[in-house]
């Protein structure tokens, strides 16, 4: 068990340390898209290692460039957890909104038309490819 | 609303989503969407079975993300073999 946290521990920390110091624009072997490598199209998580690297470098602009919907994701995650924290060490039971009728049907929403609109090579929709 | 909400696998979903297995993490999140609603309507077992649902959905988007991902690795590992051969 203990050994098993440790191999993760130091797996998070080894990738952490890749993300900072490789631009995946710059090198070759890092794992590309499948879904971009076998139709030429984003997928919604296009630019995601890309973005980690920005995050990693505090370039929060560079981030939204390469993918909007990272920050959504991290955003509503980080949201998550800081519900779940609270609910656990303070005993109390505040209302998470992960878990409200609407909020899944949104997302869904929000990802289908980011998906199609990063595809359109036209300006003001070419801003949500990655670069 | 005297049953506790089934887990839904929202953050799952957009995990796998965001780590490039795309179709798999959209499929989890629509069975998240069905997990919330059935609860809210009161159709708890839709709501355990869509959770069920969901949970098998994450669980082979994220597997074959791994697979996708060390396969791709194992393909450069192999060109770049391939290339030091040329190169020596």
């Amino acid at each position: 068990m203990n050994v098993k946290y440790i191999t993760f521990f130091l797996l998070g920390i080894a990738l952490i340390l890749v993300y900072v110091f490789v631009n995946p624009n710059e090198v070759d072997f890092l794992p590309k898209c499948p879904f971009y490598f076998f139709t030429g199209l984003y997928c919604p998580g296009c630019g995601s290692q890309r973005a980690t690297h920005q995050l990693l470098n505090f370039n929060i602009l560079g981030v939204l460039q390469q993918n909007l919907m990272y920050v959504v994701g991290l955003f509503i995650i980080g949201y998550h957890l800081i519900i779940k924290g609270i609910n656990t060490f303070f005993n109390k039971n505040v209302y998470n909104f992960i878990y409200h009728p609407k909020t899944p049907f949104l997302l869904l929403l929000f990802i289908i038309v980011f998906w199609i609109l990063r595809n359109i090579p036209l300006y003001p929709f070419n801003l949500l490819a990655p670069k | 609303m005297d049953q506790i909400q089934p887990k839904n696998y929202l953050i799952e979903s957009i995990l796998v989503t965001m780590c490039c297995c795309q179709p798999l993490g959209i499929v989890g999140i629509v069975f998240a969407s069905q997990v919330n609603s059935k609860y809210a309507v009161g159709d708890y077992a839709g709501a355990i079975q869509a959770s069920k649902e969901a949970k098998k959905w994450v669980t082979w988007g994220f597997v074959s993300g791994l697979i996708i991902i060390a396969g791709t690795l194992v393909i450069y590992g192999a060109i770049f073999l391939a290339t030091l051969n040329d190169v020596f």
